[in-house]
Protein backbone atom coordinates (compact mmCIF):
# COMPACT_ATOMS: atom_id res chain seq x y z
CA UNK A 1 0.00 0.00 0.00
CA UNK A 2 2.61 2.11 0.93
CA UNK A 3 4.48 1.97 -2.30
CA UNK A 4 1.37 2.44 -4.14
CA UNK A 5 1.64 5.43 -2.36
CA UNK A 6 4.63 6.58 -3.20
CA UNK A 7 4.31 5.94 -6.91
CA UNK A 8 1.41 7.94 -7.13
CA UNK A 9 3.19 10.79 -5.22
CA UNK A 10 5.75 10.35 -7.94
CA UNK A 11 3.75 10.58 -10.57
CA UNK A 12 1.71 13.72 -9.15
CA UNK A 13 5.81 15.41 -8.66
CA UNK A 14 6.43 14.70 -12.22
CA UNK A 15 3.40 16.72 -13.59
CA UNK A 16 4.51 19.39 -11.44
CA UNK A 17 7.77 19.27 -12.44
CA UNK A 18 6.82 19.71 -16.05
CA UNK A 19 4.28 22.93 -15.52
CA UNK A 20 4.71 26.08 -17.26
CA UNK A 21 8.12 27.90 -15.82
CA UNK A 22 6.89 30.98 -13.47
CA UNK A 23 10.16 33.01 -15.83
CA UNK A 24 12.28 30.84 -18.59
CA UNK A 25 15.50 33.02 -18.19
CA UNK A 26 15.86 31.91 -14.85
CA UNK A 27 15.16 28.19 -15.64
CA UNK A 28 17.90 28.09 -18.17
CA UNK A 29 20.19 29.87 -15.91
CA UNK A 30 19.76 26.92 -13.00
CA UNK A 31 20.10 24.84 -16.19
CA UNK A 32 23.34 25.63 -16.90
CA UNK A 33 24.41 25.67 -13.30
CA UNK A 34 23.09 22.23 -12.71
CA UNK A 35 24.94 21.07 -16.40
CA UNK A 36 28.13 21.89 -14.39
CA UNK A 37 27.64 21.03 -10.88
CA UNK A 38 25.94 17.57 -12.19
CA UNK A 39 27.90 17.01 -15.46
CA UNK A 40 30.90 18.64 -15.96
CA UNK A 41 31.70 17.38 -12.67
CA UNK A 42 31.23 13.76 -12.97
CA UNK A 43 33.60 13.98 -15.83
CA UNK A 44 36.87 13.21 -13.33
CA UNK A 45 35.03 10.38 -12.03
CA UNK A 46 34.07 8.80 -15.40
CA UNK A 47 37.19 9.17 -16.59
CA UNK A 48 38.84 7.48 -13.59
CA UNK A 49 36.20 4.74 -13.08
CA UNK A 50 36.25 3.71 -17.00
CA UNK A 51 39.99 3.78 -17.38
CA UNK A 52 40.56 1.54 -14.61
CA UNK A 53 37.47 -0.84 -15.60
CA UNK A 54 38.61 -0.80 -19.06
CA UNK A 55 42.18 -2.28 -18.10
CA UNK A 56 40.88 -4.25 -15.41
CA UNK A 57 38.23 -6.67 -17.99
CA UNK A 58 40.86 -6.41 -20.33
CA UNK A 59 43.31 -8.83 -18.21
CA UNK A 60 39.84 -10.89 -16.80
CA UNK A 61 38.58 -11.20 -20.63
CA UNK A 62 42.94 -12.61 -21.03
CA UNK A 63 42.81 -14.38 -18.08
CA UNK A 64 39.89 -16.59 -19.45
CA UNK A 65 40.40 -16.69 -22.66
CA UNK A 66 43.90 -18.26 -21.96
CA UNK A 67 43.14 -21.10 -24.39
CA UNK A 68 45.11 -21.46 -27.80
CA UNK A 69 41.96 -21.72 -29.56
CA UNK A 70 40.49 -18.47 -28.93
CA UNK A 71 42.59 -15.69 -30.85
CA UNK A 72 43.77 -12.86 -28.79
CA UNK A 73 41.87 -10.30 -30.79
CA UNK A 74 38.56 -11.80 -28.77
CA UNK A 75 39.79 -10.15 -25.21
CA UNK A 76 39.92 -6.53 -27.33
CA UNK A 77 36.33 -7.73 -28.91
CA UNK A 78 35.09 -8.96 -25.28
CA UNK A 79 35.99 -5.55 -23.19
CA UNK A 80 34.51 -3.36 -26.38
CA UNK A 81 31.42 -5.03 -25.93
CA UNK A 82 30.79 -5.58 -22.39
CA UNK A 83 31.97 -1.55 -21.80
CA UNK A 84 29.16 -0.55 -24.73
CA UNK A 85 26.10 -2.99 -24.32
CA UNK A 86 26.54 -3.04 -19.95
CA UNK A 87 29.03 -1.00 -18.03
CA UNK A 88 29.25 2.51 -20.05
CA UNK A 89 25.33 2.57 -19.57
CA UNK A 90 24.34 0.11 -16.42
CA UNK A 91 27.17 0.58 -14.05
CA UNK A 92 27.86 3.74 -14.89
CA UNK A 93 24.57 4.60 -14.21
CA UNK A 94 24.46 2.40 -10.86
CA UNK A 95 27.50 4.87 -9.88
CA UNK A 96 26.63 8.52 -10.78
CA UNK A 97 23.18 7.40 -8.73
CA UNK A 98 25.08 7.14 -6.03
CA UNK A 99 27.07 10.41 -6.36
CA UNK A 100 24.33 12.46 -8.70
CA UNK A 101 21.61 10.68 -6.64
CA UNK A 102 22.39 11.62 -3.19
CA UNK A 103 23.69 14.92 -4.63
CA UNK A 104 20.22 15.90 -5.68
CA UNK A 105 18.55 14.07 -2.47
CA UNK A 106 20.70 16.04 -0.10
CA UNK A 107 20.53 19.27 -1.70
CA UNK A 108 16.81 19.49 -1.98
CA UNK A 109 16.14 17.81 1.26
CA UNK A 110 18.62 20.75 3.13
CA UNK A 111 16.14 22.95 1.25
CA UNK A 112 13.03 21.67 2.62
CA UNK A 113 14.12 21.16 6.34
CA UNK A 114 15.89 24.78 6.37
CA UNK A 115 12.41 26.10 4.58
CA UNK A 116 14.31 27.50 1.88
CA UNK A 117 11.07 25.36 -0.12
CA UNK A 118 8.23 27.05 1.33
CA UNK A 119 10.08 30.10 0.87
CA UNK A 120 10.08 30.01 -2.76
CA UNK A 121 6.44 28.71 -2.60
CA UNK A 122 5.49 31.87 -0.90
CA UNK A 123 7.03 33.75 -3.78
CA UNK A 124 4.78 32.30 -5.98
CA UNK A 125 7.55 29.65 -7.10
CA UNK A 126 6.22 26.42 -8.61
CA UNK A 127 9.03 24.81 -6.44
CA UNK A 128 8.94 21.20 -7.40
CA UNK A 129 9.27 22.44 -11.15
CA UNK A 130 11.95 25.89 -10.40
CA UNK A 131 14.07 23.25 -8.00
CA UNK A 132 13.60 19.63 -10.47
CA UNK A 133 13.66 20.31 -13.65
CA UNK A 134 16.65 21.27 -14.68
CA UNK A 135 18.39 18.85 -12.83
CA UNK A 136 16.34 15.88 -15.08
CA UNK A 137 17.19 18.05 -17.92
CA UNK A 138 20.74 18.61 -17.28
CA UNK A 139 21.44 14.78 -16.02
CA UNK A 140 19.08 13.57 -19.24
CA UNK A 141 21.45 15.88 -21.21
CA UNK A 142 24.89 15.10 -19.73
CA UNK A 143 23.92 11.29 -19.43
CA UNK A 144 24.61 10.19 -23.09
CA UNK A 145 27.93 12.47 -23.41
CA UNK A 146 28.94 10.63 -20.12
CA UNK A 147 28.46 7.22 -21.72
CA UNK A 148 30.75 7.97 -24.86
CA UNK A 149 33.38 9.69 -22.74
CA UNK A 150 33.32 5.88 -20.64
CA UNK A 151 33.38 3.88 -23.53
CA UNK A 152 36.27 5.34 -24.88
CA UNK A 153 38.23 5.60 -21.81
CA UNK A 154 37.27 2.28 -20.89
CA UNK A 155 38.43 1.16 -24.52
CA UNK A 156 41.98 3.18 -23.87
CA UNK A 157 42.24 2.11 -20.71
CA UNK A 158 42.37 -1.69 -22.36
CA UNK A 159 44.64 -0.35 -24.67
CA UNK A 160 47.07 0.86 -22.14
CA UNK A 161 46.94 -2.20 -19.54
CA UNK A 162 46.46 -5.03 -22.14
CA UNK A 163 50.01 -4.72 -23.89
CA UNK A 164 51.53 -2.79 -20.63
CA UNK A 165 50.74 -6.29 -18.36
CA UNK A 166 51.66 -8.80 -21.57
CA UNK A 167 48.25 -10.00 -22.21
CA UNK A 168 47.43 -8.48 -25.30
CA UNK A 169 49.71 -6.95 -28.22
CA UNK A 170 48.98 -3.84 -29.06
CA UNK A 171 47.36 -4.18 -32.61
CA UNK A 172 45.62 -7.89 -31.40
CA UNK A 173 43.84 -5.55 -28.85
CA UNK A 174 42.85 -2.78 -31.55
CA UNK A 175 42.35 -5.44 -34.05
CA UNK A 176 39.23 -6.76 -31.42
CA UNK A 177 37.59 -3.87 -30.55
CA UNK A 178 37.47 -2.78 -34.54
CA UNK A 179 36.30 -6.92 -35.43
CA UNK A 180 32.39 -7.18 -35.71
CA UNK A 181 31.70 -4.14 -34.60
CA UNK A 182 27.61 -3.69 -34.12
CA UNK A 183 26.96 0.62 -34.24
CA UNK A 184 23.20 -0.01 -32.94
CA UNK A 185 25.06 -1.50 -29.50
CA UNK A 186 25.83 2.28 -29.47
CA UNK A 187 22.42 3.57 -29.85
CA UNK A 188 21.34 1.09 -27.17
CA UNK A 189 23.69 2.29 -24.59
CA UNK A 190 22.40 5.46 -25.99
CA UNK A 191 19.03 5.04 -25.40
CA UNK A 192 19.66 3.24 -21.79
CA UNK A 193 21.69 5.85 -20.99
CA UNK A 194 18.29 8.41 -21.37
CA UNK A 195 16.11 6.83 -19.34
CA UNK A 196 18.85 5.92 -16.46
CA UNK A 197 19.72 9.82 -16.35
CA UNK A 198 15.47 10.25 -15.80
CA UNK A 199 15.85 7.56 -13.17
CA UNK A 200 19.55 9.05 -11.39
CA UNK A 201 18.03 12.82 -11.25
CA UNK A 202 13.92 12.71 -11.10
CA UNK A 203 13.88 9.72 -8.13
CA UNK A 204 16.67 11.78 -5.67
CA UNK A 205 14.49 14.50 -6.43
CA UNK A 206 11.20 12.74 -5.27
CA UNK A 207 12.99 11.55 -1.91
CA UNK A 208 14.61 14.64 -0.82
CA UNK A 209 11.68 17.08 -1.90
CA UNK A 210 9.20 14.62 0.41
CA UNK A 211 11.75 14.37 3.10
CA UNK A 212 10.19 15.52 6.62
CA UNK A 213 12.25 15.82 9.58
CA UNK A 214 16.17 17.43 10.31
CA UNK A 215 19.78 16.82 9.14
CA UNK A 216 19.10 13.23 10.24
CA UNK A 217 16.30 12.63 7.80
CA UNK A 218 17.88 13.91 5.06
CA UNK A 219 20.68 11.40 5.21
CA UNK A 220 18.76 8.35 5.55
CA UNK A 221 16.55 9.68 2.54
CA UNK A 222 19.62 9.96 0.99
CA UNK A 223 19.79 6.06 1.39
CA UNK A 224 16.84 5.65 0.18
CA UNK A 225 17.52 7.31 -2.50
CA UNK A 226 20.01 5.69 -3.88
CA UNK A 227 18.88 2.27 -3.27
CA UNK A 228 15.59 2.63 -5.33
CA UNK A 229 16.98 4.29 -8.47
CA UNK A 230 19.79 1.48 -8.47
CA UNK A 231 17.08 -1.20 -8.37
CA UNK A 232 14.88 0.61 -10.73
CA UNK A 233 17.83 1.28 -13.12
CA UNK A 234 18.16 -2.44 -12.68
CA UNK A 235 14.87 -3.02 -13.58
CA UNK A 236 14.50 -1.00 -16.67
CA UNK A 237 18.04 -2.11 -17.98
CA UNK A 238 16.52 -5.91 -17.51
CA UNK A 239 12.84 -4.11 -19.76
CA UNK A 240 14.90 -1.84 -22.21
CA UNK A 241 17.46 -5.05 -22.97
CA UNK A 242 14.40 -7.27 -23.59
CA UNK A 243 12.70 -4.69 -26.09
CA UNK A 244 15.81 -3.49 -27.81
CA UNK A 245 18.02 -6.51 -28.12
CA UNK A 246 16.03 -9.20 -28.80
CA UNK B 1 -5.83 44.49 6.16
CA UNK B 2 -5.83 40.63 6.53
CA UNK B 3 -9.19 38.97 7.96
CA UNK B 4 -9.11 35.48 9.33
CA UNK B 5 -13.10 34.66 10.51
CA UNK B 6 -13.66 30.76 12.20
CA UNK B 7 -10.72 29.20 10.94
CA UNK B 8 -10.24 25.84 11.91
CA UNK B 9 -7.16 23.37 10.81
CA UNK B 10 -7.43 19.40 11.73
CA UNK B 11 -4.36 17.43 11.31
CA UNK B 12 -5.77 13.83 11.87
CA UNK B 13 -9.21 14.99 12.86
CA UNK B 14 -8.48 16.75 16.18
CA UNK B 15 -8.50 20.62 15.43
CA UNK B 16 -4.93 21.91 15.88
CA UNK B 17 -6.37 25.74 15.82
CA UNK B 18 -10.51 26.03 16.05
CA UNK B 19 -12.60 28.47 15.46
CA UNK B 20 -10.39 31.70 15.10
CA UNK B 21 -11.14 35.07 14.23
CA UNK B 22 -9.04 38.20 14.34
CA UNK B 23 -8.78 41.25 12.31
CA UNK B 24 -4.74 42.43 11.21
CA UNK B 25 -4.63 46.11 10.55
CA UNK B 26 -2.10 47.37 8.35
CA UNK B 27 0.62 49.98 8.63
CA UNK B 28 0.60 48.17 12.38
CA UNK B 29 2.83 45.55 13.74
CA UNK B 30 -0.17 42.42 14.57
CA UNK B 31 1.22 39.63 16.74
CA UNK B 32 0.31 36.05 17.32
CA UNK B 33 1.46 34.85 20.57
CA UNK B 34 1.19 31.72 22.76
CA UNK B 35 3.23 29.09 24.50
CA UNK B 36 5.18 26.50 21.83
CA UNK B 37 2.92 24.24 20.50
CA UNK B 38 -0.17 26.30 20.70
CA UNK B 39 -0.85 26.75 17.53
CA UNK B 40 0.80 29.83 16.05
CA UNK B 41 2.93 28.22 13.60
CA UNK B 42 -0.32 26.22 12.11
CA UNK B 43 -2.34 29.62 11.84
CA UNK B 44 0.59 31.36 10.02
CA UNK B 45 0.94 28.57 7.43
CA UNK B 46 -2.91 28.94 7.53
CA UNK B 47 -3.02 32.50 6.17
CA UNK B 48 -0.02 31.79 4.03
CA UNK B 49 -1.56 29.22 2.35
CA UNK B 50 0.75 26.53 3.26
CA UNK B 51 -1.95 24.76 4.76
CA UNK B 52 -5.47 24.22 3.77
CA UNK B 53 -8.03 25.66 6.58
CA UNK B 54 -10.91 23.00 7.08
CA UNK B 55 -13.70 25.48 8.05
CA UNK B 56 -13.19 29.14 7.70
CA UNK B 57 -11.82 32.14 5.71
CA UNK B 58 -8.63 34.24 5.06
CA UNK B 59 -9.43 37.17 3.53
CA UNK B 60 -6.75 39.92 1.96
CA UNK B 61 -8.29 42.98 1.62
CA UNK B 62 -11.54 41.43 1.25
CA UNK B 63 -10.01 39.04 -1.31
CA UNK B 64 -11.27 35.54 -0.37
CA UNK B 65 -7.68 33.58 -0.36
CA UNK B 66 -9.80 30.20 0.74
CA UNK B 67 -11.77 30.46 -2.04
CA UNK B 68 -9.21 31.64 -5.08
CA UNK B 69 -7.70 29.13 -7.66
CA UNK B 70 -3.69 28.33 -7.55
CA UNK B 71 -3.53 31.22 -10.19
CA UNK B 72 -4.98 34.00 -8.55
CA UNK B 73 -3.16 32.62 -5.11
CA UNK B 74 0.07 32.87 -6.73
CA UNK B 75 -0.85 36.69 -7.95
CA UNK B 76 -1.76 37.30 -4.12
CA UNK B 77 1.97 35.54 -2.79
CA UNK B 78 3.54 37.75 -4.87
CA UNK B 79 2.20 40.46 -2.23
CA UNK B 80 3.63 39.11 0.26
CA UNK B 81 7.02 38.99 2.05
CA UNK B 82 7.98 36.38 4.66
CA UNK B 83 10.80 35.60 7.05
CA UNK B 84 11.06 32.67 8.27
CA UNK B 85 12.94 31.48 11.85
CA UNK B 86 15.90 30.44 10.24
CA UNK B 87 15.53 32.86 8.10
CA UNK B 88 15.72 30.09 5.10
CA UNK B 89 18.36 31.64 3.04
CA UNK B 90 19.22 30.54 -0.26
CA UNK B 91 22.70 28.64 0.77
CA UNK B 92 23.96 28.64 -2.81
CA UNK B 93 23.72 32.45 -3.60
CA UNK B 94 25.43 35.61 -1.91
CA UNK B 95 23.21 38.21 -0.01
CA UNK B 96 22.78 40.24 -3.14
CA UNK B 97 21.54 37.33 -5.12
CA UNK B 98 19.34 36.36 -2.69
CA UNK B 99 17.76 40.29 -1.80
CA UNK B 100 17.56 39.97 -5.48
CA UNK B 101 16.32 36.89 -6.50
CA UNK B 102 12.46 37.57 -6.46
CA UNK B 103 13.61 40.32 -8.99
CA UNK B 104 14.78 38.27 -11.29
CA UNK B 105 11.85 35.88 -10.77
CA UNK B 106 8.94 38.51 -10.98
CA UNK B 107 10.13 41.55 -12.78
CA UNK B 108 11.36 43.00 -15.93
CA UNK B 109 13.64 45.37 -14.45
CA UNK B 110 16.99 46.13 -15.81
CA UNK B 111 19.86 44.93 -14.09
CA UNK B 112 20.49 48.25 -13.06
CA UNK B 113 17.20 49.18 -11.37
CA UNK B 114 17.47 45.57 -9.95
CA UNK B 115 21.08 46.16 -8.76
CA UNK B 116 19.45 50.09 -7.47
CA UNK B 117 16.73 48.03 -5.37
CA UNK B 118 18.83 45.54 -3.46
CA UNK B 119 20.82 48.22 -2.78
CA UNK B 120 17.74 50.46 -1.10
CA UNK B 121 16.61 47.21 0.77
CA UNK B 122 20.32 46.29 2.32
CA UNK B 123 20.18 50.09 3.07
CA UNK B 124 17.20 49.18 4.99
CA UNK B 125 18.18 47.15 7.17
CA UNK B 126 21.78 48.43 7.68
CA UNK B 127 24.01 45.64 5.56
CA UNK B 128 25.04 47.71 2.48
CA UNK B 129 28.48 45.83 2.79
CA UNK B 130 27.44 42.85 3.12
CA UNK B 131 26.74 42.51 -0.64
CA UNK B 132 29.17 39.27 -1.47
CA UNK B 133 29.17 37.33 1.46
CA UNK B 134 27.35 34.06 1.46
CA UNK B 135 24.50 32.90 4.46
CA UNK B 136 27.17 30.71 5.61
CA UNK B 137 29.56 33.37 6.33
CA UNK B 138 27.37 35.95 8.41
CA UNK B 139 25.45 35.99 11.84
CA UNK B 140 22.61 34.66 12.66
CA UNK B 141 21.30 38.29 13.05
CA UNK B 142 22.80 39.72 9.96
CA UNK B 143 21.27 36.62 8.43
CA UNK B 144 17.70 38.12 9.56
CA UNK B 145 17.91 41.44 8.08
CA UNK B 146 18.46 39.69 4.57
CA UNK B 147 15.49 37.64 5.24
CA UNK B 148 14.01 41.34 5.78
CA UNK B 149 15.39 42.89 2.76
CA UNK B 150 14.76 39.76 0.16
CA UNK B 151 10.96 39.66 2.03
CA UNK B 152 10.58 44.31 1.32
CA UNK B 153 12.27 43.42 -1.93
CA UNK B 154 8.88 43.04 -4.40
CA UNK B 155 7.74 45.87 -2.00
CA UNK B 156 4.90 43.62 -0.39
CA UNK B 157 1.66 44.88 1.03
CA UNK B 158 1.77 42.08 3.72
CA UNK B 159 4.69 41.11 6.10
CA UNK B 160 4.93 37.64 7.60
CA UNK B 161 7.89 36.94 10.61
CA UNK B 162 8.08 33.50 12.26
CA UNK B 163 9.82 34.01 15.04
CA UNK B 164 12.48 37.22 13.61
CA UNK B 165 14.35 37.57 16.74
CA UNK B 166 14.39 33.84 17.92
CA UNK B 167 18.19 32.96 18.69
CA UNK B 168 19.31 36.34 18.86
CA UNK B 169 21.12 38.45 21.27
CA UNK B 170 18.31 40.82 23.12
CA UNK B 171 20.54 44.13 21.26
CA UNK B 172 19.71 42.16 18.44
CA UNK B 173 16.12 40.83 19.09
CA UNK B 174 15.46 44.54 19.83
CA UNK B 175 16.83 45.52 16.73
CA UNK B 176 15.16 43.38 14.40
CA UNK B 177 11.87 44.24 16.09
CA UNK B 178 12.51 48.30 15.62
CA UNK B 179 13.46 47.40 11.92
CA UNK B 180 9.91 45.60 11.49
CA UNK B 181 8.19 48.25 12.87
CA UNK B 182 10.11 50.97 10.91
CA UNK B 183 9.58 49.11 7.56
CA UNK B 184 5.61 48.67 8.65
CA UNK B 185 4.96 51.68 9.26
CA UNK B 186 7.25 53.34 5.98
CA UNK B 187 5.79 50.91 3.78
CA UNK B 188 2.14 51.02 5.09
CA UNK B 189 2.34 46.92 5.57
CA UNK B 190 0.22 44.58 6.82
CA UNK B 191 2.49 42.82 9.41
CA UNK B 192 1.74 39.65 11.16
CA UNK B 193 4.45 38.27 13.59
CA UNK B 194 4.93 34.88 15.27
CA UNK B 195 6.37 35.00 18.92
CA UNK B 196 6.48 34.29 22.55
CA UNK B 197 8.84 37.04 23.08
CA UNK B 198 7.19 39.11 25.94
CA UNK B 199 9.79 41.54 24.61
CA UNK B 200 8.84 42.03 21.16
CA UNK B 201 5.06 41.86 22.95
CA UNK B 202 5.82 44.99 24.93
CA UNK B 203 7.87 47.17 22.48
CA UNK B 204 5.98 46.23 19.26
CA UNK B 205 2.81 44.41 19.94
CA UNK B 206 0.15 47.32 18.25
CA UNK B 207 -2.04 44.20 17.85
CA UNK B 208 -1.84 40.93 19.76
CA UNK B 209 -3.69 37.54 19.20
CA UNK B 210 -3.19 35.28 22.66
CA UNK B 211 -4.03 31.25 21.36
CA UNK B 212 -3.96 28.74 24.21
CA UNK B 213 -4.50 25.25 22.67
CA UNK B 214 -5.27 26.02 19.45
CA UNK B 215 -8.33 28.68 20.48
CA UNK B 216 -8.11 32.65 20.43
CA UNK B 217 -7.87 33.37 24.15
CA UNK B 218 -7.33 36.53 24.10
CA UNK B 219 -6.73 39.85 21.65
CA UNK B 220 -5.31 43.29 22.81
CA UNK B 221 -2.66 45.39 22.89
CA UNK B 222 0.89 46.17 24.27
CA UNK B 223 -0.81 48.73 26.53
CA UNK B 224 -3.57 46.61 28.39
CA UNK B 225 -1.62 42.79 28.07
CA UNK B 226 -0.07 43.42 31.50
CA UNK B 227 -3.56 44.75 32.58
CA UNK B 228 -5.18 41.74 31.07
CA UNK B 229 -7.45 39.88 33.72
CA UNK B 230 -7.62 37.01 31.55
CA UNK B 231 -5.55 34.47 33.94
CA UNK B 232 -4.18 31.57 30.92
CA UNK B 233 -2.59 34.88 30.07
CA UNK B 234 -1.64 36.00 33.01
CA UNK B 235 0.42 32.48 33.40
CA UNK B 236 2.18 33.31 30.02
CA UNK B 237 3.39 36.61 30.52
CA UNK B 238 4.36 35.82 33.99
CA UNK B 239 6.30 33.14 33.92
CA UNK B 240 8.76 35.67 32.93
CA UNK B 241 10.67 36.43 36.40
CA UNK B 242 11.40 40.04 34.92
CA UNK B 243 7.92 40.82 34.09
CA UNK B 244 6.02 39.53 37.36
CA UNK B 245 8.31 41.97 39.25
CA UNK B 246 7.21 44.76 37.04
CA UNK B 247 3.54 43.80 37.73
CA UNK B 248 4.19 43.55 41.42
CA UNK B 249 5.67 47.10 41.24
CA UNK B 250 2.93 48.53 39.13
CA UNK B 251 0.61 46.73 42.21
CA UNK B 252 2.77 49.20 44.71
CA UNK B 253 2.26 51.83 43.33
CA UNK B 254 -1.37 51.17 42.77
Amino acid sequence: MNYFFHIGRYFWMLSKVFARPEKHKMYVKQLFHEIEGLGVNSVGIVVIISLFTGGIMTIQFAYNLMNPIFPSYLIGLGTRDVLILEFSSTILALIMAGKIGSNITSEIGSMKVTEQIDSLEIMGINSISYLILPKIVAVVFIFPFLVILSIFFGLIGGLIVGPFVGVVTLTEYIDGIRYLFVPYYVTFSLIKSLFFGFLVSSVPAYFGYFVQGGALEVGKASTRAVVNTNILILLFDLILTRLLLT
Amino acid sequence: MIEIKNVTKLFDGKPAISDISMQFREGQTNLIIGRSGSGKTVLLKCILGLHEVDQGEILYDGRSFTRMKVKERKEVRRELGMVFQGGALFDSLTVEENVRFPLDMFTTMTTKEKASRVGFCLDHVNLSGANHLYPSEISGGMQKRVAIARAIALNPRYLFCDEPNSGLDPETATLIDDLIQMLTREFNMTTIINTHDMNSVIQIGESILFIHNGEKCWEGTRHNILHSENQILEDFIFANKLYAQMKKEKNKEA
